[in-house]
């Protein structure tokens, strides 16, 4: 008797290699004393065919496992993004974890491990898996806020990273009872069949807390408290998994959870998500001005990023959808290059976080500061670069719906955002240096910074070439 | 079902009437005159100093939290050895593959010294 | 009389978990607070068998009483001067928590009335949920089944590094 065919497993081969990475990372990790080199470097090609399997599964389009996971296309997409992430967070923390004298084994095997909870996020046809797919990223997250224990900050960080994250998963677990409880079934596909189910109060009840749920992941307001602490104690690549991958995938997933209710063209749930999205900008972007360290600023940053990615949402168009991954990718690569860029400059007991330590880097390093300067342009969203057109699509979705309001919202504040991302440029070219130390670059991270900064103007210049592949995914 | 539960919980409260039955009527029936001696705690003789409650060890918490995580284990094995023979040799190969994963982290830590007892070393008598 | 002291048992075990929870919110000795989790967990796992769920209920004292319960108290015990340590219980912002906390209860118990519940009969209660629940674990449900054994080794890899008292020098 066999519940499932040789056709889910190839369909789910890009998740299967990253669990069985993740096992043999482990095994090495316990077997051999001084092996960081190997771990990381199993762990860089364990994603790297993790990464060709997804290629191979890309053109398929099915589900696997009775119904459990999406296989193909939109699955495959974000697959690759989110290893994308991995090996880059790979390569930006060799060296910073050396810099920090702090360097376990441990930190590859849960990185590649919370991977593949993200990948599951994003692949999820049943309310189970999202639930499954979130812990994993959660707790390998809870675990990595807290990696160095001998600072207070680091201590801070995780405590309030889990106790916060634990209760929102409470409001999401309440919301996947409601919604099983009234439908008898927890398969999405089988969830979008059933139209009648709208009348039932539980049943919305049950949507309304998986959207605490989510807002809680993606650090939307009002559930954005834990945001600029827990960014601000973590190792800064740690920051920069959480702040692409895990808002990445809570977003995936939040689209493949709501398309169901937004298809019903529920005016309510579009206007409550239209408010959590315009107090996200206001509040991430206005509070943004007020930060002394660089780290909290884009912390408060990706409360107000999340805020844009979530007028795509109250849309509920395709096109805002489209928009929403499109603007993934390209602030994604963004915050990779600017927390890269951070990494490097950081001092080993992580000083070199203010403003005014960035000043005169444009003549100390010009090539960092270059880079971190298109990183920021990118951010405010400014033509050639990815981040503007990621804004044009989202904004544009909204003035679509009937949501003018929103977008004057979205450009206002990005307007304001203008002011303290690009101090911090002010800061690199108009300021005089206090600081002589050498700063040692690796070569590592910088060539995958490089990489990533090639990238956002790619995007930006030639926004057809990915958003052709986008429009076809959902 | 509820029936097999009922006769849980008859068992329970006659646990908790013989228990406290045996207490109430102790104290109703003892003859009370307490003094300092006698209220003091029993040490073999020997003079109760300081509180009863001290501060563990951390390795019991590091064990209890593996216990912990082998217990959830343990829970989800009693659904499928109810169904295991219907299933045959399929079941019989899920179950391996969970236990492996989880094998592969009870190597970990045992590799990692987690398990392992550091006993304090006595100091100069 | 069968419901009747369905009714009772129900209203025993429900009263049993409001008094200790409230005792385990309100009290300032940390290792009361431990103890009387014992009977929530407890009240809670009874409400589990009034309800059918015999699995869960079991699941629930397994893990909960047996498990966690014992890891918390360890935790408890962990602490530096148990005895008389004076627990800071007080809210930090009362009425931002009152109205929040009301508005969230208002809005569960406003559907709670509004739902027209289907009342089902005796006969229709199934025997034991234990069965079928391996059933689907083996069947259906067999990818989140595996996938709970990574999150289990995620849990195992994280308390070991966190917990560990320091890393020895390699």
């Amino acid at each position: 008797m066999e519940f499932f065919s040789k056709a889910d497993l190839i369909g789910t081969l890009p998740l299967l290699v990253v669990f069985g990475c993740s096992l043999l990372l482990l095994l090495l990790d316990a077997l051999f004393k001084d092996a960081k080199k190997l771990v990381f470097s199993v762990g860089i090609i364990g994603m790297l065919t993790a990464i060709g399997c997804s290629l191979y599964t890309f053109p398929l389009s099915a589900t696997a496992f009775s119904d459990m996971v999406l296989v193909g296309g939109y699955a495959s997409f974000f697959n690759i993004l989110f290893l994308t992430i991995g090996i880059i967070v790979f390569l930006l923390s060799y060296s910073y974890l050396e810099k920090q004298h702090y360097h376990l084994k441990e930190f590859y095997t849960l990185i590649v491990i919370s991977i593949s909870g993200m990948m599951l996020m994003a692949s999820s046809a049943d309310l189970i898996i999202i639930f499954l797919g979130i812990e994993i990223m959660s707790v390998c997250f809870y675990v990595l806020a807290g990696y160095k224990r001998i600072k207070v900050e680091g201590n801070e960080a995780a405590l309030k990273y889990f106790l916060l994250g634990a209760f929102a998963t409470g409001f999401l677990l309440y919301g996947i009872a409601l919604i099983y409880g009234t439908m008898g079934t927890t398969n999405l596909i089988r969830i979008s069949q059933n139209f009648d189910a709208f009348s039932h109060p539980l049943y919305l009840a049950g949507w309304g807390l998986l959207l605490i749920g989510f807002s809680f992941k993606i650090a939307a307001v009002p559930f954005h408290m834990w945001a600029p602490d827990v960014y601000e104690g973590s190792l800064t690549t740690v920051t920069a998994l959480m702040s692409t991958g895990g808002k990445a995938a809570a977003f995936s997933s939040f689209i493949l959870a709501f398309s169901i209710p937004l298809s019903m063209h529920n005016e309510k749930l579009m206007m409550v998500i239209a408010i959590l999205s315009a107090a996200s900008m206001l509040i991430g972007n206005v509070f943004g001005l007020a930060q002394k360290n660089i780290k909290r600023m884009l912390a408060y940053s990706s409360i107000a990023h999340a805020g844009y990615m979530l007028v795509g949402l109250a849309s509920g168009t395709k096109l805002g959808m489209d928009g929403i991954i499109f603007y993934l990718i390209s602030y994604s690569l963004t915050n990779l290059g600017a927390f890269g860029i951070i990494s490097i400059f950081e001092k080993e007991n992580g000083g070199n976080l203010s403003y005014e330590d960035y000043a005169g880097l444009g003549s100390r390093k010009p090539i960092l500061a270059a880079l971190l300067s298109l990183c920021m342009f990118s951010l405010v969203g400014i033509p050639p670069f990815a981040g503007f057109i990621g804004k044009y699509y989202l904004f544009a979705s909204a003035v679509q719906s009937n949501l003018t309001w929103l977008a004057i919202i979205g450009v206002m504040t990005s307007l304001v955002s203008t002011y303290y991302y690009l101090r911090i440029v002010v800061y690199m070219y108009f300021r005089e240096s206090q600081q002589s130390e050498l700063i040692f670059v690796p070569s590592l991270a910088l060539a995958s910074v490089v990489l990533v900064s090639i990238g956002i103007f790619i995007f930006g210049i030639f926004p057809s070439l990915i958003l052709n592949v986008i429009q076809n995914l959902l | 079902m509820l029936t097999d539960f009922g006769r849980i919980l008859i068992f329970f409260i006659v646990g908790i009437i013989f228990t406290a039955g045996g207490l109430i009527t102790s104290w109703l029936l003892r003859p009370k005159r307490p003094y300092p001696a006698k209220l003091s705690s029993y040490e073999c003789g020997e003079e109760a100093t300081g509180d009863s409650r001290i501060q563990f060890n951390i390795r019991f918490y590091i064990i209890a939290l593996i216990f912990v995580v082998f217990e959830v284990e343990v829970v989800l094995l009693f659904p499928w050895a109810l169904v295991f023979k219907e299933f045959g040799m399929f079941a019989f190969i899920e179950m391996l593959i969970f236990l492996f994963i989880l094998i592969v982290g009870y190597m970990y830590v045992w590799k990692k010294k987690d398990l392992e007892w550091d006993v304090p070393q006595p100091k100069n008598w | 009389m069968f419901l009747q002291l369905f009714d009772i048992i129900f209203y025993f075990f429900a009263t049993v978990t409001l008094i200790s929870a409230g005792i385990v919110v309100f009290s300032k000795n940390i290792v009361r607070s431990a103890f009387s989790l014992v009977f929530t967990f407890f009240g809670i796992a009874g409400l589990y068998v009034l309800l059918n769920a015999d699995f869960v209920a079991v699941a629930q004292l397994f893990v909960y009483v047996g498990g966690i319960l014992v890891l918390l108290l360890f935790a408890v015990m962990l602490t530096q001067k148990i005895s008389n340590l004076q627990m800071k219980i007080t809210t930090l912002h009362p009425i931002i928590a009152i109205i929040l906390v009301a508005s969230l209860i208002g809005v569960l118990c406003g559907i709670v009335r509004m739902n027209d519940w289907r009342i089902i009969t005796i006969s229709e209660i199934p025997q034991s949920t234990a069965q079928s629940i391996g059933k689907a674990l083996i069947t259906t449900h067999i990818l989140p089944f595996e996938i709970i054994s990574v999150i289990l080794l995620v849990a195992i890899i994280g308390a070991a590094m966190l917990a560990r008292k320091s890393e020895k020098k390699s």
